[in-house]
């Protein structure tokens, strides 16, 4: 009769061929590229919506948002970051929260296309991701930067106003916790930081607050409180 | 008798820790006339330095702390305070101080929100843990035969922590408390390496948490 356990029986030469080979799969994934995709749910904001619909016309660009950052040296890991889902989870919950109306265009704004009526139209873009890992900076944390670029227009795609947002999310170094798992972490607090930090300035962009007073409502203005 | 020791050392290890030494101060400037009642308290951690970050690991072990000796305290989960109130305590958007609370209860559904979790007070706490000075060498190998560790390794675990506690009736800060930590871990290698933590971070979660404790759960 067979033992249960004879398949998992070897000798002390075949042991020692497998170590070699997960010794070899460990050291050859080290050199690998690591990736990272965001994926996380963002909580509504607490605030009193503006009266107004706003358009929102996401590009592929950054729907499908993603930076690769190749390895400098042998010793060095090559890092993609994908956060285009977590992108459009996050402007969809919180511009949901800040605006009375959110409506997603059919195309991008312009003479001719054809979209539902807004009042204005928001094109969020990622102009650039930066991030740090204690391996590059000896300081325990992990960091996310990202420079977002926003523009808001009418339908026929005059611009209204245009800005850019700095976010910045870290996460300290903890037990058994990977590089993936920390930059990920650091990138949804980027997110939520992004968010916040739109939701807070908005009203006080200059050419946001011009043309917010510029809006025909019931007693003249917008009630606009950042 | 190989099995006994085996055994032995399976039993001791876990009980093997290394010695820390910790430090709490104190200073209540408005000691509290009663308990918290219904009230309930969230613990939050400040996240606004650029080279550390008081641990998310820390904050629920304090709370736990107080949670698990006196369960009349309701300690509301720091995500969930953060959740419920986004997004006016991210580290770009939190008050500073306790005056500045007044501007945030301008905003309707906020002090909604605030009132549906009978919110009393608010404890942010400032700090983390950093690794000191480490020496000695351990080297591993692997082989056909087996594998196996030799070597000695030490290190110094420091750990500062300030809690800062609002009254949120009053607007008004009530009470301070810091602690520090600190310890030396070992770990000496024959074969099996053998770790001797210090719990340089769960003395400063115990001692944060007994002072807080204390000031909760004050009764005249």
């Amino acid at each position: 009769m067979e033992a249960p356990l004879s398949g998992s029986m070897t000798t002390a030469p075949e042991r020692g061929h497998w170590l070699a080979a997960l010794a070899l799969v460990c050291l050859l994934a080290g050199c690998g590229t690591k990736q990272v995709v965001v994926e996380s749910e963002f909580p509504d904001p607490v605030m009193n919506p503006l009266p107004l619909t706003l358009g929102i016309w996401y590009d592929d660009d950054f729907a499908n948002h993603e930076f690769f950052d190749e390895a400098s040296g042998r010793a060095e890991s090559s890092w993609l970051v994908n956060t285009g889902q977590a992108q459009v989870e996050l402007w969809h919950t919180l511009l949901r929260g800040m605006f009375r109306d959110v409506v997603f265009m059919n195309g991008k704004p312009g003479p001719g296309q054809m979209n539902p009526l807004v009042d204005a139209v928001l094109l969020p873009t990622v102009d650039e991701l930066q991030y740090a890992i204690p391996a590059h900076t000896n300081v325990k944390v992990y960091e996310i930067w990202m420079r977002y670029r926003f523009q808001l227009v009418t339908l026929g795609g005059e611009p209204i106003a245009e800005w850019t947002m700095p976010a910045y999310g870290k996460t300290p170094t903890a037990f058994m916790q990977s590089d993936e798992g920390a930059v990920r972490l650091a990138a949804i607090v980027a997110l939520r930081d992004a968010g916040a930090h739109f939701a807070t300035t908005f009203t006080r962009v200059p050419q946001v607050e011009v043309w917010l007073n510029s809006l025909p409502r019931a007693g003249g203005q917008t009630q606009v409180t950042p | 008798m190989t099995l006994r020791l085996l055994l032995l050392s399976a039993v001791l290890l876990p009980w093997l820790t290394g010695c820390v030494n910790a430090t709490v101060d104190q200073m209540v400037f408005n000691s509290p006339t009663a308990g918290i009642g219904d009230a309930s308290v969230v613990i939050l951690g400040r996240r606004h330095a650029s080279d550390y970050e008081t641990e998310p690991g820390f904050i629920r072990c304090v709370g736990g702390h107080i949670e698990a000796r006196d369960p009349s305290i309701r300690v509301i989960d720091e995500l969930e305070f953060l959740n419920a109130l986004y997004p006016w305590f991210e580290p770009r958007t939190a008050p500073l101080r306790p005056t500045d609370l007044e501007k945030l209860f301008e905003h309707r559904d906020v002090a909604e929100k605030f009132a549906a979790l009978q919110t009393r007070y608010m404890i942010w706490i400032d700090g983390s843990t950093v690794r000191g000075d480490s020496a000695g060498s351990m080297t591993c190998g692997i082989g056909p035969g087996g594998a196996g560790c030799f070597g000695f390794g030490t290190w110094s675990d420091d750990a500062s922590y300030e809690a800062t506690i609002w009254d949120f009736t009053q607007r008004a800060e009530v009470g301070r408390i810091s602690a520090t930590a600190s310890g030396q871990s070992y770990m000496p290698a024959v074969v099996l390496p053998i770790p001797i933590i210090a719990p340089v971070q769960g003395t400063a979660c115990d001692s944060v948490g007994d002072q807080l404790l204390e000031f909760l759960s004050h009764t005249p």
